[in-house]
C-alpha cells in the first residue's frame, strides 16, 4: 500500500466532556484532531463513551463543556452551523434507521432534493452511481423491510454518502449484522477508505482495524487511553487497559 | 393462533339462548305491547312526492340525516385538523406549546360533552359568530350561491348555528385526536428522527417527509374509529336546535307519537354512516398488519 497523503486538520476536538442527565459521565476532558483523508478507528469495552463521541461530532448530543470545530465552522449553539455541519458529516447507525415508508432510491434521493435542493432528474441519477457503488441496483424500488440486514446498511451508507460528505461517521455499523453479512458491508468501507474518504468508525471489528485504519483510539470511561498508528497498536500496546482489552477479545 | 371457522356446542347453545330472547322480545310486543303501529305513515319522513310542484322533496328525516352528513364532514376534516396541530404541539420542545395543548386536551376530555356544548354555543354561537352577521351577508348572496351554501353548510338564516356547533363539535372531537397523534408520533423510533437529523434536515423537513407520513399510516384504525365517536356524537348538537337526524326524530316523535318506527329508521340511518366506516377500519387493520409484517 502506498503511503496515504493526509491533508490539513479537518476536526478539531478540543478538551469536550458529556455527562447524561442520569449522571453518567460518557466523555471527560477528551480531546482529538483527525485530518482530511484520515480513517480513525475508535474501540473500546461498552459504554466507554465511543458512540456518544460519534453523535456529539454531529450534534446529535449536546456537549456540557469544550469545543469542536469541523472545517473553520465551530459546532456552537448558532442553528445554522448546526445544520451546516450536518449536512458536510455522513452517519451510520448501528440499527440502520432507513425510512421504512420509502423505497431504496427515495431514501437515498430524499435529502439530495430537500437539503441540496438538486432536481429529481439530477438526484436519481446520483443516487443510482451510489447504490451501484454499493451494490444494490437491483433492488432500488424495494423498501427497506424486504430487503437483509447487510443490503439495508449497504442502503444507509449510500444515503449518506448522496450528500458528498467531507467526513463519513460510521457507529458499530455491522454490530447489528448476521456474521455472513458483516463482510459486504465493511467491503464497501474499505472502498471508501481507500478512495480517500476521511472516516470515523466505532467498531468492534479489529481485523478492519487492523487493515484499513490510520489511527486507532482505544476509549475507556469516557477518556482517551491510547492513540496510535494500527501497526503499532496492535503489536506494541503500552498501556495495560490497551492489553488487556486486546487480550480479552483477540 | 388461527380462528375457528365451525360452530361448536358452545356457539349453538349461545345461539340458541339468543334466538330465544328474541322470540319472547317478539312474543311481548305482540301480546303486551299496546301499541298502534304505523309503519305507512313513515315512508313520507323520508322522501314524500310534492303534487304542486310535481316533484319528489326529502322528507324531515332526510333533511336531517343531510345535516348530519354535513357536520360530520367538516367535523372530521375541522377536528383533524385541530388534531394534528395541538398533537404535535404536544410533542414539541417548547414548554409553552406543550402546556397549551395540554390544558386543551385535559379541558375537553374532563368535561361531559353536553356542557362544552352549551358552554360553546351561547359563547362562540352568540358572542363570536353572531356579531359577525354570517347570516346576514349570506343573504345578499345570489340564489345559485345561497343554494350550494345550503347543499354544503346551511341554509342562511341557519349558517351562524351550524357553524357554532361544527365548532364545538371539531374542538370537542380534536381532543381525542390529539392524543391519536401525539401518541403517533411518539412511537415512532428515535432512529428515525436520528437519522434524518444527521442528514441536516430541518424540523419541517423531518415532521413533513419522515415522521408525518409514519404516524398517520400508523393511527389510521384508531383515527376511523375516533370519526365513528365523531358521526355518533353530532347527535349531541341536537339539543341547541340544529336539525340534524336526531334532532328531527325527536320533534317527529313529538307530534306523531310513533316512536318505535321512527327511532328504527334514525337508527337505520346512522348504522349506514358507521358500518361502512368500521368496515374501513377492518380494512385497514388488515393491511396495516401485512404492510408490516
Amino acid at each position: 500500500m502506498t503511503e496515504k497523503k493526509f491533508g490539513d486538520y479537518i476536526i478539531n476536538v478540543d478538551n469536550i466532556c458529556k455527562t447524561f442527565p442520569n449522571g453518567v459521565k460518557a466523555l471527560c476532558n477528551f480531546s482529538t484532531n483527525i485530518r482530511r483523508a484520515e480513517v480513525v478507528v475508535v474501540i473500546g469495552p461498552s459504554g466507554s463513551g465511543k458512540s456518544t463521541f460519534l453523535r456529539c461530532l454531529n450534534g446529535l448530543e449536546e456537549i456540557d463543556s469544550g469545543s469542536i470545530i469541523f472545517d473553520g465552522i465551530p459546532l456552537d449553539d448558532d442553528k445554522n452551523n448546526r445544520l451546516k455541519i450536518r449536512r458536510e458529516m455522513g452517519m451510520v447507525f448501528q440499527s440502520f434507521n432507513l425510512f421504512p415508508h420509502m423505497t431504496v432510491l427515495e431514501n437515498v434521493t430524499l435529502a439530495q432534493q430537500l437539503v441540496r435542493k438538486s432536481s429529481a432528474s439530477v438526484a436519481k441519477s446520483v443516487s443510482m452511481e451510489l447504490l451501484e457503488k454499493v451494490g444494490i441496483e437491483d433492488k432500488v424500488a424495494s423498501y427497506p423491510a424486504q430487503l437483509s440486514g447487510g443490503q439495508q446498511q449497504r442502503v444507509a451508507i449510500a444515503r449518506a454518502l448522496a450528500l458528498k460528505p467531507k467526513v463519513m461517521l460510521f457507529d458499530e455499523a455491522t454490530s447489528a449484522l448476521d456474521p455472513e453479512m458483516i463482510g459486504e458491508v465493511l467491503d464497501v468501507m474499505k472502498t471508501l477508505a481507500n478512495e480517500g474518504m476521511t472516516m470515523i468508525c466505532v467498531t468492534h471489528e479489529l481485523g478492519f482495524a487492523r487493515e484499513v485504519s490510520d489511527w486507532v483510539i482505544f476509549m475507556d470511561e469516557g477518556r482517551i487511553i491510547e492513540g496510535g498508528t494500527a501497526e503499532h497498536f496492535f503489536s506494541d500496546p503500552k498501556e495495560e487497559r490497551t492489553k488487556g482489552f486486546l487480550n480479552q477479545i483477540l | 393462533m388461527r380462528k375457528k371457522r365451525f360452530l361448536t356446542l358452545t356457539d349453538l347453545l349461545v345461539g340458541s339462548f339468543l334466538l330465544l330472547v328474541c322470540l319472547f322480545f317478539v312474543y311481548r310486543v305482540k301480546v303486551g305491547l299496546n301499541y298502534n303501529w304505523a309503519w305507512d305513515s313513515i315512508p313520507q319522513f323520508i322522501f314524500r312526492f310534492d303534487k304542486e310542484n310535481n316533484e319528489w322533496v326529502s322528507g324531515i328525516l332526510m333533511t336531517g340525516f343531510y345535516t348530519t352528513i354535513r357536520l360530520s364532514f367538516w367535523g372530521i376534516i375541522l377536528a383533524t385538523v385541530f388534531g394534528v396541530i395541538s398533537g404535535i404541539a404536544k410533542t414539541s420542545s417548547i414548554l409553552f406549546l406543550r402546556w397549551l395543548a395540554t390544558t386543551y386536551v385535559e379541558t375537553m376530555r374532563n368535561l361531559p360533552p353536553l356542557v362544552i356544548i352549551f358552554i360553546a354555543y351561547f359563547f362562540v354561537g352568540d358572542q363570536l359568530l353572531a356579531p359577525l352577521g354570517i347570516d346576514d351577508w349570506a343573504e345578499t348572496f345570489s340564489p345559485a350561491s345561497q343554494n350550494i351554501l345550503a347543499i354544503v353548510f346551511a341554509k342562511p338564516g341557519y349558517l351562524t348555528s351550524f357553524f357554532a356547533a361544527l365548532m364545538t363539535l371539531a374542538i370537542f372531537e380534536g381532543a381525542y385526536i390529539t392524543e391519536i397523534v401525539r401518541a403517533g408520533i411518539e412511537s415512532i423510533d428515535k432512529g428515525q428522527w436520528e437519522a434524518s437529523h444527521a442528514l441536516g434536515l430541518t424540523w419541517y423537513q423531518q415532521m413533513r417527509h419522515i415522521i408525518l407520513p409514519q404516524t398517520f399510516q400508523r393511527i389510521m384504525p384508531p383515527m376511523a374509529g375516533q370519526f365513528i365517536s365523531l358521526i355518533k356524537d353530532s347527535s349531541i348538537v341536537s339539543v341547541i336546535s340544529i336539525q340534524e337526524l336526531c334532532f328531527q326524530g325527536i320533534e317527529l316523535m313529538t307530534s306523531t307519537l310513533h316512536t318505535i318506527e321512527i327511532w328504527t329508521v334514525v337508527t337505520l340511518m346512522y348504522l349506514a354512516l358507521t358500518l361502512p366506516c368500521s368496515l374501513l377500519v377492518e380494512r385497514l387493520e388488515t393491511r396495516l398488519n401485512l404492510s408490516l409484517r
